[in-house]
């Protein structure tokens, strides 16, 4: 599985480093470091990472299977 | 009750059947009160419009609400007041639109950043601390008037690099604004002394601070006074209401939020002793708090151009109501929308806001009312609300708070 955040619509909540820590982190304006990126997802990462998704408010993540 | 009817009243426009009410959000009522209405509103109607003051769109539920917000070329901050379209008063950067909004952002945002607030995480622990062995052996407090708005005042004192001692200052004037601010009459002319009073302040810190080689170390105002906004240095009267936005934006919320997260946990019992049990639900219990007892009863906005959006014809210059309250109890987007679920997953809240004007300081109050819990509870693990009376909150037209939360609790010998 991998991840992509789309830059335009991530506003730095920081709901998806919080729920994913382990796979995702932060900038100095605390964006998520990944902003219009797209990162491997080791299997055991994935429950975290659909979890980032489902908590992002701007629905900015993405995870795309393989 | 609302009163709803097509076509009826002093509207002389056409609405395409959407139906029209005619309230002022802005009154005090029982505690609880706002989130019925917006619940009731929501599933009445996705859309209303209201015939208050100048006349503007209501729009209740959540795909409408996330909508406004990501579309701020749309949807302008110019007013974010639906019944003052034309504020006679400008906060920076709240108020401001794409291309600047941004360039204030930056300005501030890395004070207001998971690492700014990681790295002050222990001076404000230890300020919560202390605040709650002060109150613990008395047995009893009026919450949002003592711990509620003491701890947010010198938690953001001690982000903004001022002495934690001045929340003495901060504190009456934050009561005193928001007061007037709330709609009483009688409230305006403290109001006035209370804005006066702490934009004196920022003036004499500014200063203070003013003609120094470099920033000081861990000092906003100073940060501020060495910035620049396309190539220029910050202008007096912005530095000014960016810090005075941060002080009215910041306290009065937190306040707010931390009394409601409080009444719930005085009223459930079960949920203290599961948050004791378990302290890593704290953070889940947080994001609940901020999506079902969302503070803003409503986000205004103002239309750029004429467009159809979520069913009806807006025009340029209509004022919209984004029902962020009742957006986050919406059955169609989150499962047992009524419940507080305490360790809820995947809470896509927007508590904080959508788009580019999410709240900035949202970083540091999730940490402070995650604080506030592990501290409280640590020290005073059952306590309840002491009052007969209904509580009562103060009225959707800003935001919204309990008046008053009188908690009490056993004090062992």
């Amino acid at each position: 599985m991998r991840l992509s955040v789309d830059g335009a619509s991530c506003m730095g909540h920081g709901r998806c480093y919080l729920m994913a820590p382990d796979l995702l982190t932060y900038d100095d304006e605390g964006y998520v470091t990944i902003r219009d990126r797209t990162i491997d997802v080791p299997d055991d990462h994935v429950e975290a990472a659909k979890d980032a998704e489902g908590t992002c408010p701007e629905q900015a993540i993405t995870l795309i299977a393989e | 009750m609302t009163h709803t009817a097509s076509h009826s009243g002093p509207v002389e426009r056409e609405l395409g059947g959407c139906p029209v009410m005619h309230r002022d959000f802005a009154p005090a009522q029982a505690a609880g009160c706002h989130w019925e209405l917006a619940d009731e509103l929501r599933e009445t109607s996705p859309v209303f419009f209201n015939t208050f003051a100048q006349g503007y769109w209501v729009f209740t539920r959540h795909d409408a609400v996330r909508d406004i917000y990501k579309t701020p070329e749309l949807f302008s901050s110019e007013s974010i007041t639906p019944w003052q379209p034309d504020p006679i008063y400008r906060f920076v950067p709240t108020q401001i639109d794409a291309p600047d909004h941004i360039k204030y952002r930056r300005i501030v945002n890395p004070w207001f950043s998971p690492r700014a607030i990681d790295e002050a995480e222990a001076r404000m622990r230890s300020l919560c601390r202390r605040l709650v062995e002060d109150v613990a052996p008395t047995g009893g407090c009026n919450f949002v008037a003592e711990f509620g708005l003491r701890f947010p005042t010198e938690a953001f004192l001690s982000v903004a690099g001022i002495d934690p001692s001045d929340a003495d200052l901060f504190v009456p004037w934050v009561e005193d604004f928001f007061g007037g601010f709330s709609g009483d009459p009688d409230g305006l002319e403290p109001m006035a002394k209370a804005l006066d009073g702490i934009r004196e302040y920022w003036v004499a810190a500014l200063d203070e601070r003013r003609g120094e080689p470099a920033p000081r170390d861990g000092d906003l105002a100073s940060h501020l006074l060495h910035s620049t906004f396309d190539d220029r240095p910050l202008a007096d009267a912005e530095l000014l209401d960016m810090l005075t936005v941060l002080v009215l934006a910041g306290l009065d919320t937190t306040r707010a939020t931390l009394g409601y997260m409080f009444r719930h946990l005085a009223t459930h019992p079960e949920h203290r002793r599961r948050l004791i049990d378990e302290p890593e639900l704290i953070p889940s219990a947080v994001e609940e708090a901020l999506r079902f007892y969302t503070i803003i009863f409503g986000d205004g906005r103002k239309v750029t151009r004429d467009t159809e959006f979520h069913g009806v014809q807006l025009k340029q210059g209509d004022m919209v109501y984004a029902l962020v309250s009742g957006a986050n109890r919406d059955p169609r987007a989150y499962e047992q929308a009524g419940e507080f679920v305490l360790d809820r997953k995947r809470n896509h809240h927007m508590g904080f806001a959508n788009g580019p004007h999410r709240c900035l300081g949202a970083h540091l109050a999730r940490r402070e009312l995650q604080l506030a819990v592990e501290e409280w509870l640590r020290v005073i693990p059952d306590f309840h609300i002491a009052a007969d009376e209904e509580l009562a909150e103060r009225g959707g037209g800003a935001m919204m708070t309990l008046v008053n939360l009188p908690l009490a609790w056993e004090v062992g010998s």
